[in-house]
């Protein structure tokens, strides 16, 4: 009987310190969104606009703008004509445009680029993962990646047609730093 | 839900029994709300409520329907974990605690009720204290 009371508070002890284990995991694991200055987070993602996946690593050297977009996300149908403006700006420059489908069904999402003209590579982050690395509140959201994968200027939440002068600050930035 | 029913369109004849929105809508998660799409409004949640409900309409099956859209979306997008692999621990692990904590409770139950002191007998009567005692009921009667 004795040795069953000891089997008991070892079983108890073992199922309080995998929780604890649980929590604490948890906590040193949770989504902080990237601070300004550091390396952009990394990711492979599959393409929307063609085969195969695109990771940010592959862009290293070149000035990134990074938008998070959705098709079901009234804000970003009425910033995609801009963003696609200042791709067609900015391209000779060497800038890259990414936008990232964030939480979207693919073919939504290929109806939205061809309907809204968008020429810049298009990735999906279906799960969300990646837009939990960078913090997202929610869409659109749009970063800005010098040619050493630091994150420049400042990060835009909510649509760029409200923040136009932010816009290009961070693109001169990432072009310049 | 009505607009996804709208964009369904048509139902066509299945070759088998049709699934439908409302038996998928509770097993299927808002990705952006993380509640079930039936108990969400938000507009990921509904352009997935239009999805199944197009895919509903070109006579999937419900376990077809859930896989495209854990492709789409990940693991994450079903309500309950799938019964393989790692996520069967989700299932049993619940299950495992619930019966060794029966069984615990069972045994320290069996433990205490065998300890007791046992309850103290009655002293019996003697033939003359009983006869006293049959004479004074008699006389309250």
């Amino acid at each position: 009987m004795r040795s069953l009371k000891l089997a008991g508070q070892l079983v108890a002890l073992a199922a309080v310190a995998g929780m604890l284990g649980l929590l604490i995991w948890r906590l040193t694991h949770q989504a902080h969104a990237p601070k300004i200055g550091k390396a952009a987070p990394a990711f492979t993602l599959k393409r929307i606009d063609g085969a195969g996946k695109l990771s940010l690593a592959s862009l290293r050297g070149r000035p990134v703008v990074v938008n998070f977009w959705a098709s079901w996300c009234v804000p970003c149908k009425g910033e995609a004509k801009m963003l696609e403006q200042a791709w067609q700006q900015y391209r000779a420059k060497g800038v890259v445009f990414l936008g990232i489908d964030y939480h979207d069904v693919t073919s939504d999402a290929r109806t939205f680029i061809s309907h809204h003209g968008v020429t810049y590579t298009t990735v999906q982050d279906g799960s969300g993962m990646v837009g939990d690395r960078y913090g997202l509140t929610g869409v659109p959201e749009t970063f800005f990646i010098d040619r050493r994968g630091r994150l420049v200027g400042v990060h835009i939440v909510g649509t760029i047609t409200n923040q136009v002068a932010a816009f290009h600050r961070g693109i001169e930035a990432a072009l310049n730093q | 839900m009505v607009a996804a029913l709208a964009i369904a369109g048509p139902a066509t004849a299945c070759a088998h029994p049709r699934t439908s929105l409302a038996f998928l809508e509770g097993q299927i998660m808002c990705p952006t709300c993380h509640t079930t799409l039936d108990q969400s409004d938000a507009p990921a949640a509904r352009r997935i409520e239009a999805e199944i409900a197009k895919r509903v309409d070109q006579c999937w099956s419900a376990k077809q329907i859930k896989a495209e859209l854990v492709a789409n979306f990940g693991a994450g997008i079903l309500a309950a974990p799938p019964h393989k692999g790692f996520d069967l621990l989700a299932w049993w692990l619940p299950l495992g605690g619930i019966i060794a904590a029966a069984v615990l409770i069972g045994l320290g139950a069996w433990r205490w009720s065998r300890g007791r002191d046992p309850e103290p007998e009655l002293e019996s009567v003697d033939a003359e204290t009983e006869r006293r005692l049959d004479d004074l009921l008699a006389r309250m009667d």
